[in-house]
């Protein structure tokens, strides 16, 4: 079960197999777990998108992981590397992938300095009363009062955000510089097993609050009717895409880490189903703690649905000032359990960028962490601006909607039409794996998932063009975000026209 | 809760949790093998 932490070709190795799945799980459990799943669930149908849920989670997410934990496993490399040595054309593939994974991470661990400041302002609940203009005003110092007319004044920095996120960069930095075995697997070993305690305790202290029958009755009553919209089928898609860390070139780096003999498809599905187990327990506690706001408001639990940033820094707050007692500890439990969920994803956001960079410039680990942990921390400085809300809120949309999602769609392409490497990827997963990748995992892969894709690029692109996001302005839409989409697929041209000689530099 | 909401999160629960814990399963027997 263990192993060396370097292999004899010079390239690291988790320690055990175990650690290399916590790590996995701990990457595909993060932020939008805890408040994505909940509202998607909710404005989809309820109870009834479970089906397409699980749909989507048998002829996407988890083909999908099998797909890259053999790609990581059989190539040993980073996504550009990976994808080059499939076709040495599509190297610029994978760095569009870490390109658009190192710009995510930018804006990901500022919202970890959230939680952290949202830890220390849980003694006491120090939001006050209006936990809305606390966050807004007190806190990020939006510009406008978050008015979309304040988008472009920037402001200066917010220097009690600055700090926060400087401590979540510093142990985003600690972690990756200790290496894939001692640092990514010992913290993923640490901070997993304590989510997971954590967040039982927020779902018990959740279902047992006054009004919580009521909001998990709004958030899984079926509405079957539903299940004839195909939007709602592209957002089951897309919730399971996004959560399960596919397209980051994440699962492609982990896996290229793995020891020889290593079960992939069953690695893949023990993580592709943590997954989904944590959101819907999240989904659980959420929407009791919603039904209990609601029935201690006086309101419909309609009125009080909230997801993302919202229901993390605005609603969460008004509910914990409603609770009956412990207010400041299990405001502390929320925000500690975010941040855990969001310290492994982060981390493993930027590991793709890590080994590549290593692979393509022949740098030590220390040398790639500093240079990449350096550059996004100063890029994350433009999400500490007053207008930083502003800014993230609009990169986040398009580097989802059209980065992630097109470089998850061209992986696809790549191996099952292009190269047509989907029968020599089967029989790699299926000589090591318990249960094999069949006919329903090449058929989910050629058809379906592109399919699906396809037409969510084409229902997001859609529907960028015909209403303006938030009200905010049009310039802003495409400087910062259409602007992070095309810079990192220039980032991606350029890497692929730099010649270097791919080497994996030594540990020893 | 009503019925229907219930039967849906069971149905949720059910067919993840089952299916990790056959996973984690699969996973043990297969370490053990290996060991052997």
């Amino acid at each position: 079960m263990t192993g060396s932490a370097v292999a004899a070709d010079g390239r690291e190795r988790w320690g055990s197999k175990v650690g290399f799945m916590l790590a996995a799980a701990g990457s595909a459990v993060g932020l939008g777990n805890i408040w994505r799943f909940p509202a998607v669930t909710y404005e989809n149908g309820g109870g009834a998108f479970i089906i397409p849920y699980l749909v989507a989670l048998v002829t996407a997410a988890l083909p999908i992981l099998m797909l890259e934990y053999g790609l990581g496993h059989r190539y040993r490399a980073g996504a550009p590397f990976t994808f080059r040595q499939i076709r040495r054309r599509w190297e610029w593939l994978g760095w569009w992938q870490t390109a658009v994974s190192f710009l995510v991470v930018t804006y990901y661990v500022t919202i970890l300095g959230w939680c952290l400041s949202y830890m220390v302002y849980s003694f006491g609940t120090q939001w006050g009363d209006d936990p809305a203009g606390f966050f807004i005003g007190s806190f990020l110092g939006t510009s406008a009062d978050g008015d979309p007319s304040g988008f472009w004044q920037f402001g200066g920095l917010q220097l009690k955000v600055l700090l926060a996120v400087a401590i979540a960069w510093l142990l985003v930095y600690a972690i990756l510089m200790r290496r894939v075995s001692k640092g990514i697997e010992l913290a993923a070993k640490v901070f997993m097993p304590l989510l997971v305690v954590l967040l039982l305790i927020i779902v018990i202290r959740g279902i047992t609050l006054p009004g919580a029958a009521v909001g998990l009755d709004v958030l899984f009553t079926p509405d079957f009717a539903a299940l004839g919209n195909p939007a709602v089928w592209i957002a089951a898609y897309g919730q399971v895409f996004f959560s399960t860390s596919i397209a980051f070139g994440t699962m492609i780096a982990y896996s290229s880490y793995l020891q020889r003999k290593t079960d992939l498809t069953n690695s893949a599905a023990v993580v592709g189903l943590s997954n989904s187990g944590f959101e819907i327990l999240a989904a659980v506690g959420v929407f009791s703690v919603l039904g209990f706001l609601a029935n201690a408001s006086g309101a419909q639990v309609t009125d009080v649905v909230e997801s993302g940033v919202g229901l993390a820094f605005i609603a969460f707050p008004a509910i914990i000032n409603e609770l009956p007692g412990l207010n400041s500890l299990f405001g502390v439990l929320f925000f500690g359990a975010l941040f855990i969920a969001g310290i492994t994803s982060a981390v493993s956001i930027l590991e793709p960028g890590i080994a590549a960079v290593r692979e393509k410039f022949s740098l030590s680990r220390p040398a790639a962490v500093t240079i990449l942990t350096g550059l996004a921390a100063l890029i994350s400085l433009l999400y500490v601006s007053k207008g930083g809300l502003f800014y993230l809120d609009t990169a986040d949309r398009f580097l989802n909607n059209f980065g992630l999602v097109l470089c998850g769609l061209g992986e696809i392409v790549l191996v099952g039409w292009v190269a047509r490497a989907l029968n020599g990827m089967q029989t790699h997963l299926n000589a090591t794996s318990y249960f094999k990748a069949g006919w329903w995992w090449k058929g989910s892969l050629l058809i379906i998932t592109p399919l699906l894709l396809g037409s969510m690029t084409v229902y997001n692109l859609y529907t960028e063009l015909t209403t303006r996001y938030e009200d905010y302005p049009l310039s802003g839409l495409i400087v910062i975000g259409w602007g992070a989409v095309v810079l990192s697929l220039a980032v991606a041209v350029l890497m692929q026209a730099v010649r270097k000689s791919h080497q994996i530099p030594s540990e020893g | 809760m009503g019925t229907s909401a219930i039967v849906m999160l069971l149905i949720g629960v059910v067919v993840v949790y089952g299916s990790l814990t056959a996973a984690v399963v699969n996973y043990i027997r297969a370490s053990r093998k290996d060991v052997s």
